[in-house]
């Protein structure tokens, strides 16, 4: 499903950019071409740490998918995270730094919009867990605008995408070569790719989620913002990472704040 | 089924070329011809690639850059050299400062002449490749099913020539140890190998009619000399050199004291002979940064 995304991602750039585009299936043969490589380590725990990333990041989609609590699928995911950027320091190659130092900045950067929307769905849900919010009859992009915008904006950072594609840009050659991922090579770099597919399809069940009311048009709305996503990604170039947080957690604090905020005195 | 034609990973390295042929390396990734629909990705990382591009001729600026680069990428790799300064030097190829064309350094799999090479004969150059790394993957699994097909034969004086190729990339993680590229190992000729012969006995490990590992040595007075245990650096760890080394005990069963000298930093290498039974026993400086130690075995007369 996530590989899916990506193909479809990759499709559709390529349209933006007047190019035919590789085919849908290309994430998959890319994967599966990784995994026929040989696998070339600077120590061989990095890897270890790479098979961490992949399990907690299947756990978090797990609990997420089966209706668990919230607040632990976004504590798994942020744990899962660690892992990725401890595999990153282990390399000790100076890329990988960089890249392992401006992931940890993203994490900082996106992680108060990501706890606020979990604190507004309780607001209007008394519900932190999942199945609760999923089933909940009104619709919540009704009462959580601000925390929705706020969540749209850090989109950008988990899907890895410009102007927020600090860490492991595909485009960064000369910049940081491949960021956290340079020193990984053959099976792990697909094991990473997996986990970024669990990634992307996790973050856009947490869009449905805003839109769970109506199926129809949560399914609309979930790929209409994809696709807004993409439409950014062509268009902007890198940010700096200064400019990364500040304005994330702006855009975090007036929106999302703000939205729970304003919920508070309006919302008994 | 094999993916790696469907999802190569390219990366370009511009050697001393004059930008042209990388202007036109860049053109397959516009719209008008656009690589991606073959799956093909420009990487900036050599551990991501499957292809290394190089454009411009060798000199002695980029030698080891091309050499670096070319060591880091993952097996099975294929090198495309694109235009006719990376093929050959080209018209700079009498220059003081060139020593030519790729081939001087790393092999070359697939060459694209042309200057500038158009961007249709380098996709179609990119193309052929992708056949030619297929082969080698498949040449490389059929090798690594193969280790229980392994056999230890004498080899002949017709092998010295594939013996020697192996010599000089088993040695390659010793010069970078020392970095010394000039160690005999790695500047020997073939007429010095087949003068070798001569006096040595060598031994071979054969993969499917491939030499993966070899050994040779020489009797002096009851004392058996083993020298250069090379294995190829793909089947190394999996026991090759072991055997090799067992067999050649078995083979001079009359000596009664084997020596080997090895490198005072090749650690990895004393600990390979300490677990065969070896003692140091004498230390012996060569140059600055490199002294040789002597390990030897004493054979316990038999009842």
């Amino acid at each position: 499903m996530g590989g899916l995304i990506s193909g479809f991602d990759r499709k559709i750039t390529a349209r933006m950019q007047g190019r035919v585009g590789p085919p849908i299936w290309q994430p998959f043969f890319d994967v599966l071409k990784l995994i026929e490589k040989e696998n070339l380590v600077v120590r061989r725990s990095q890897n270890f740490y790479i098979v961490f990333f992949l399990i907690l990041v299947i756990f978090t989609g797990g609990l997420f998918f089966t209706g668990e609590d919230i607040l632990l699928v976004i504590f798994a995911l942020t744990l899962a995270g660690i892992f990725f950027v401890l595999g990153g320091y282990k390399t000790s190659s100076p890329y990988s730094f960089i890249g392992a130092q401006r992931e940890l900045l993203q994490m900082m950067s996106y992680e108060p919009a990501v706890i606020l929307s979990a604190v507004g769905m309780y607001m209007v849900t008394k519900s932190f867990y999942v199945a609760d919010i999923f089933y909940f009859d009104k619709p919540l992009y009704l009462y959580l605008p601000g925390i929705l915008a706020s969540f749209v904006f850090i989109l950008a950072i988990k899907f890895r995408k410009s102007p927020f594609d600090l860490s492991m840009s595909h485009h960064a050659h000369q910049e940081l070569v491949k960021g956290i991922t340079t020193e990984f090579s053959g099976k792990t770099l697909g094991l990473i790719e997996i986990a970024h597919w669990y990634e992307n399809a996790f973050i856009l069940g947490f869009i449905y989620l805003f839109f769970a009311s109506n199926a129809l048009l949560a399914v609309f709305a979930t790929l209409g913002i994809y696709f807004f996503i993409i439409v950014v990604d062509n268009v902007f170039a890198r940010a700096k990472w200064q400019m990364t947080l500040v304005t994330s957690w702006a855009v975090a604090l007036v929106f999302g704040l703000g939205n729970i905020i304003v919920l508070h005195f309006f919302k008994r | 089924m094999s993916f790696l034609k469907k999802s190569p990973w390219i990366i370009h390295y511009d050697g001393s070329s004059c930008n042209g042929c990388d202007i036109e390396v860049l053109a397959c990734l516009t719209p008008v011809y656009d690589v991606e629909r073959l799956g093909i990705v420009n990487t900036g990382n050599p551990k991501h690639a499957d292809i290394f591009l190089v454009t411009g001729s060798v000199n002695e600026q980029n030698k080891e850059v091309i050499q670096n680069i070319y060591n880091q990428m993952p097996s099975p790799k294929v090198v495309v050299a694109v235009g006719i300064c990376a093929c050959s030097g080209g018209i700079f190829a009498e220059c003081y400062n060139v020593s030519g064309g790729i081939d001087k350094i790393i092999p070359v799999d697939v060459y694209v002449p042309g200057c500038a090479a158009r961007p249709e004969s380098i996709i179609d150059g990119v193309v052929k490749s992708l056949g030619i790394l297929e082969n080698k993957q498949k040449k490389l699994r059929s090798m690594q099913g193969g280790l229980e097909k392994m056999e230890i034969l004498i080899a002949g004086i017709s092998d010295s020539q594939e013996i020697l190729a192996l010599q000089k990339l088993a040695y390659q993680s010793e010069a970078e140890i020392y970095n010394d590229f000039s160690l005999h190992p790695l500047t020997q000729t073939l007429d010095e190998m087949k003068e070798d012969f001569k006096s040595n006995v060598f031994l071979k490990a054969v993969i499917n009619d491939t030499i993966v590992g070899s050994v040779r040595a020489y009797m002096q007075a009851d004392i058996c000399h083993i020298k250069r245990l090379i294995v190829n650096p793909i089947y190394q760890n999996l026991g090759i050199g072991k055997k090799l080394m067992s067999e050649i005990e078995d083979h001079f069963n009359q000596a009664k004291r084997f020596e080997v000298f090895i490198g005072n930093k090749s650690k990895r290498n004393i600990y390979f002979y300490h677990k065969l039974g070896f003692k140091e026993f004498k230390c012996e400086k060569v140059s600055e940064n490199r002294n040789r130690l002597y390990f030897q075995k004493i054979v316990e007369a038999k009842p």
